[in-house]
C-alpha cells in the first residue's frame, strides 16, 4: 500500500515536473480560500449564509415589493456602521427612507447617501438616467475605496433595464469590490450580476403579523439561498437552502420597551 | 568691517513681468503693456522680445500696432499687485527685514542680510537661491549685494544677474554706472550735460564745496551717492500673509480649458507660498469678473488642508464643471487660506476608511453626475412631519456608532414624489385602489392614523395614514402605505413596506 502510494506521488510529481512550464502545478489542487464574511444582524439569515454576506464580492438580495429585501440590507448597513465602518446607499430610485434606516440601527452619519434623479431633473450637459448614475456612483465609490459596504439598490428598476447593464460592469465591480474589501450588495427584482455574484439570495413574502387584527406590527419573511460560491465541504450540502425571519414595526417595538 | 550688508532685489518692466508670469505660452512672444486711456495709450513697458524688435517705452498705439507680431497687453494693476506679494513672500523667506525701493514702473526690495551667513552661506550663494526662487515663481531680476544700502539699490537697477559688491569698492563699482541711474531732474541732468559729466564716477570726482556752491545741498547727496557713501535708515515693512493671485485675460475667455490652464499655474504659485511657511491650503476661493458686468464666485474647502497641486487641480476642475460661469469671464481671481498640514494617526486596528482628499474627489463627481444636493448624509430633523429628513454633507468619522439595534424592523421605500391613488372605500375603510398602471385588491388594512401639524404655517400638514396589504391581479401581494391628505382630499401611495 505504501508502496503504492509513493509510486503515485512520484508520479504525479513526475507529471507535474514535465508540464510545468505550460501549467504549473497541474496536479496539486489549488488552496480553498476561506472568504471573510460579515453578519447581516438576523440570526436566521446569517445561518443559511454561513456567517453573513461575503466581504469584497457581490452580492445580490433579490425580491419582489414587500419582500424584506430592503430591511435585511438596512440590518446588514446597522452592523457595519456599529463597527466604525463607513457605508454607502446609491439609491437609483430615491426611495431610501432615513427613518427606517434610523430605526434598523444605521449610523447616519456613517452613510453616503448618493440620490439619483430623473433624467428631465438632471443638468442638461449630462442627461443620464437613473441607472446610469447609479452606475457610475457605484464604479466611483468602488474606486475610492474605504467604504465597508455599499448598497446598489436598483429594486424599483425594471427589471428589461437592469438586465442590460452589461456583464463587464459587473465583472469590474466584483474586481473593485474584491480589492477594495467591500460588500457590494445589490437591491434588485432579479438576479443581474450573474456569475460576477458571489451570493444570491431570494427575499420572499410570507405573512404580516397584527396585534388584535387592528394594528400591524411586523412580517415574516423567507429566505432562500440561491447561488452561493465557496461553500464550505463540511456543512455542504445538508443545510437547508432557505429560512425564515421575521421584521417588525417601530410601534411595536416601542410597546415592547 | 562693517556690520551692513543689503541686497536689493529688482524686476525691471514689472507690469509687463507681471502679465506674463501666469502666460508662458506668451513669454516668447514680443509683449508690450500699454497704460493710460484710449486712444492715448502709451507703452509702460516690455519684454525683451519686443525691445529687440525696436519697442521702446512711451510709443503710442498706433506706432506699436505697426510692428509686425507684437503683443498689446492692457496693465493691470491687480496683477501687479499680486505679482509684488509673490516677490516678498520670495525674499520673506530669506530676511524678515525689508524694504520697498520701488520708483517707476520697476519692482524693487531691499533685503537686510546682515548675520544670515551662517543660514544660507556667503551672499552669493544666497543671491543665487533667490534668483533662482523668483525664477521659478516666473520673475526675471537682477540682484546687488552691498554694505551701503543706496548702492545695492543703483547696482541693482542697472545691471543684470547678480552683483556682490565688496566693501571699500562701493565708488569703483558704481563710477560706470550713467548719470540718470540718480534719477535727476530735466534741468539737473542737462547742467551736468553741458558739463560733461555723465557718468557717476565723473559725478563723485568733483569737490563737494564748489558742487554745493553751483547746485545747493541737493549735489551733496547727489555725490555721496555716486561714491557709495550715502547713508540710510532703514524702514523695515510688515507684508501681511496673504495668499492670493489675479490674472485679467487681454480677451474675455470662454473655454474652461484655459481657465483651468490659468488656474493651474495659479495653485502652483499659491501652493510654493504656503509650502514655503510649512503650511497647506485650506480652502480655494474663487472670483471671476464676467462680461456684461456678472460676477461668479465659488469656494472650494478640502475635508484637510492640502498642499497637492493635482488635488486641488481637480477639485477646481469639478467646481467649474458644477458651476461652470454663466458669461464670458474678464479676469480671475483665486485666493486662499492657508492651514496647517494635515497629518492623520492611522491605527493599526482602527476601521479602513476612505482617504479624505480622495473622498472630495469622489463627493464632487458623484455630485456632478446627480446634483449639488444630492449626495451627502441624512440628517433627521426634529420634527413629526412624516419623512422630514434634510442632506448634510458627509464627515468620515471612525468614532463607532452609539445606535443600538433591537432587531430587525420593517424598512420604508419612499415613493418620491408621492402617487396619486384613486381609493374605493368600504364603510369607513379603503377596499380597493388603482395607480395610474395597476389595480389592488385590499386584503387587510389598518388605520387611519391620523397625523397633522404646522397648522399655523402655509406647510403645514393633515392626513391619515393605512397601513394595508394588498394584491394584484397577478396573485403578487404587497404591503404599503397609503395617506389621504385632508388638506387637499387626496389619496397618495407614499411608500412601500420591504
Amino acid at each position: 500500500m505504501s508502496l503504492a502510494m509513493t509510486s503515485s506521488s512520484a508520479l504525479r510529481i513526475q507529471i507535474e515536473h514535465a508540464l510545468e512550464r505550460r501549467f504549473p502545478s497541474a496536479l496539486t489542487p489549488v488552496p480553498r480560500t476561506i472568504r471573510e464574511t460579515a453578519t447581516t444582524g438576523i440570526a436566521a439569515v446569517d445561518a443559511l449564509l454561513d456567517g453573513g454576506l461575503p466581504v469584497g464580492a457581490i452580492s445580490e438580495v433579490v425580491g419582489q415589493k414587500s419582500s424584506g429585501r430592503t430591511s435585511l440590507a438596512l440590518s446588514f448597513l446597522a452592523h457595519r456602521t456599529l463597527e466604525g465602518q463607513v457605508a454607502a446607499w446609491v439609491d437609483a430610485g430615491d426611495a431610501f427612507d432615513p427613518e427606517s434606516a434610523a430605526a434598523n440601527g444605521v449610523s447616519l452619519r456613517q452613510l453616503l447617501w448618493v440620490r439619483c434623479r430623473s433624467a428631465s431633473a438632471a443638468a442638461k450637459s449630462r442627461p443620464w438616467t437613473r441607472l446610469d448614475q447609479a452606475i457610475r456612483s457605484t464604479d466611483l465609490l468602488l474606486q475610492a475605496g474605504g467604504f465597508a459596504a455599499i448598497v446598489l439598490d436598483i429594486g424599483d428598476t425594471a427589471p428589461e433595464h437592469a438586465s442590460r447593464i452589461p456583464l463587464a460592469t459587473w465583472f469590474r465591480f466584483r474586481q473593485a469590490a474584491d480589492r477594495a474589501r467591500c460588500c457590494l450588495v445589490v437591491l434588485g427584482e432579479r438576479a443581474y450580476a450573474q456569475s460576477s455574484a458571489a451570493l444570491v439570495v431570494e427575499c420572499v413574502p410570507r405573512q404580516g403579523m397584527t396585534a388584535g387584527e387592528t394594528v400591524l406590527t411586523g412580517f415574516s419573511f423567507e429566505v432562500r439561498r440561491e447561488r452561493q460560491r465557496q461553500l464550505s465541504n463540511v456543512q455542504g450540502i445538508r443545510k437547508p437552502p432557505a429560512s425564515m425571519w421575521s421584521a417588525t414595526c417601530r410601534w411595536a417595538q416601542e410597546e415592547r420597551a | 568691517m562693517s556690520e551692513q550688508l543689503y541686497l536689493c532685489v529688482h524686476a525691471a518692466e514689472f507690469p509687463a513681468q507681471a502679465l506674463l508670469r501666469l502666460r508662458p505660452e506668451m513669454q516668447s512672444q514680443p509683449v508690450a503693456v500699454l497704460e493710460g486711456r484710449a486712444p492715448l495709450e502709451a507703452i509702460c513697458a516690455l519684454n525683451r522680445h519686443a525691445e529687440r524688435r525696436g519697442v521702446v517705452c512711451g510709443m503710442t498705439r498706433l506706432e506699436a500696432e505697426a510692428i509686425a507680431g507684437l503683443r498689446l497687453l492692457p496693465r493691470s494693476t491687480e496683477s501687479e499687485a499680486a505679482a509684488r506679494a509673490v516677490v516678498r513672500e520670495c525674499a520673506a523667506y530669506y530676511s524678515p527685514r525689508i524694504e520697498a525701493a520701488s520708483y517707476g514702473t520697476a519692482c524693487s526690495y531691499v533685503l537686510d542680510i546682515a548675520g544670515t551667513g551662517r543660514l544660507f552661506g556667503p551672499p552669493e550663494r544666497l543671491a543665487e537661491r533667490l534668483r533662482a526662487a523668483l525664477a521659478t515663481a516666473g520673475f526675471r531680476v537682477s540682484i546687488a549685494v552691498s554694505a551701503n544700502f543706496h548702492t545695492a539699490r543703483l547696482k541693482a537697477a542697472n545691471s543684470r544677474g547678480v552683483t556682490v559688491i565688496p566693501e571699500g569698492e562701493e565708488a569703483a563699482q558704481l563710477g560706470k554706472l550713467p548719470l540718470a541711474a540718480l534719477a535727476l531732474a530735466p534741468d539737473q541732468a542737462e547742467t551736468f550735460a553741458v558739463w560733461g559729466i555723465r557718468t557717476l564716477g565723473e559725478l563723485a570726482a568733483l569737490p563737494e564745496t564748489d558742487l554745493i556752491t553751483r547746485l545747493g545741498q541737493h549735489a551733496s547727496m547727489w555725490r555721496a551717492l555716486a561714491r557709495g557713501e550715502q547713508a540710510h535708515t532703514f524702514q523695515p515693512i510688515e507684508p501681511e500673509f496673504a495668499l492670493e493671485e489675479f490674472c485679467e485675460f487681454e480677451t474675455p475667455v470662454e473655454e474652461m480649458e484655459s481657465l483651468l490652464f490659468v488656474g493651474a499655474r495659479m495653485i502652483d504659485c499659491l501652493v510654493a507660498r504656503a509650502a514655503s511657511r510649512a503650511l497647506s491650503l485650506a480652502s480655494l476661493t474663487l472670483q471671476m469678473k464676467l462680461a456684461e458686468g456678472r460676477t461668479h464666485s465659488g469656494t472650494i474647502r478640502p475635508a484637510l488642508a492640502s498642499a497637492d497641486r493635482k488635488f486641488l487641480l481637480k477639485l477646481l476642475q469639478l467646481e467649474f464643471a458644477a458651476h461652470p460661469p454663466q458669461a464670458a469671464v474678464h479676469s480671475f481671481n483665486l485666493s486662499a487660506e492657508a492651514g496647517q498640514s494635515s497629518t492623520v494617526q492611522l491605527g493599526l486596528f482602527t476601521p479602513q476608511t476612505p482617504e479624505p482628499s480622495r473622498l472630495d474627489v469622489t463627493i464632487a463627481r458623484l455630485k456632478a453626475i446627480t446634483g449639488e444636493d444630492r449626495v451627502g448624509s441624512p440628517v433627521l430633523e426634529d420634527s413629526n412631519r412624516p419623512g422630514s429628513f434634510r442632506m448634510g454633507q458627509f464627515v468620515v468619522s471612525t468614532n463607532a456608532s452609539t445606535a443600538k439595534t433591537d432587531g430587525p424592523q420593517m424598512a420604508l421605500r419612499r415613493m418620491r414624489p408621492p402617487v396619486p391613488v384613486s381609493v374605493v372605500m368600504q364603510g369607513d375603510r379603503p377596499r380597493k385602489f388603482r395607480d395610474a398602471e395597476r389595480s389592488f385588491e385590499i386584503t387587510a388594512a389598518y388605520g387611519p392614523w391620523r397625523t397633522s401639524g404646522c397648522w399655523w404655517s402655509t406647510d403645514g400638514w393633515d392626513a391619515d395614514e393605512w397601513d394595508v396589504l394588498a394584491t394584484t391581479r397577478q396573485e403578487t401581494s404587497i404591503a404599503c402605505l397609503l395617506m389621504l391628505d385632508h388638506a387637499r382630499n387626496a389619496w397618495q401611495l407614499v411608500a412601500f413596506y420591504d
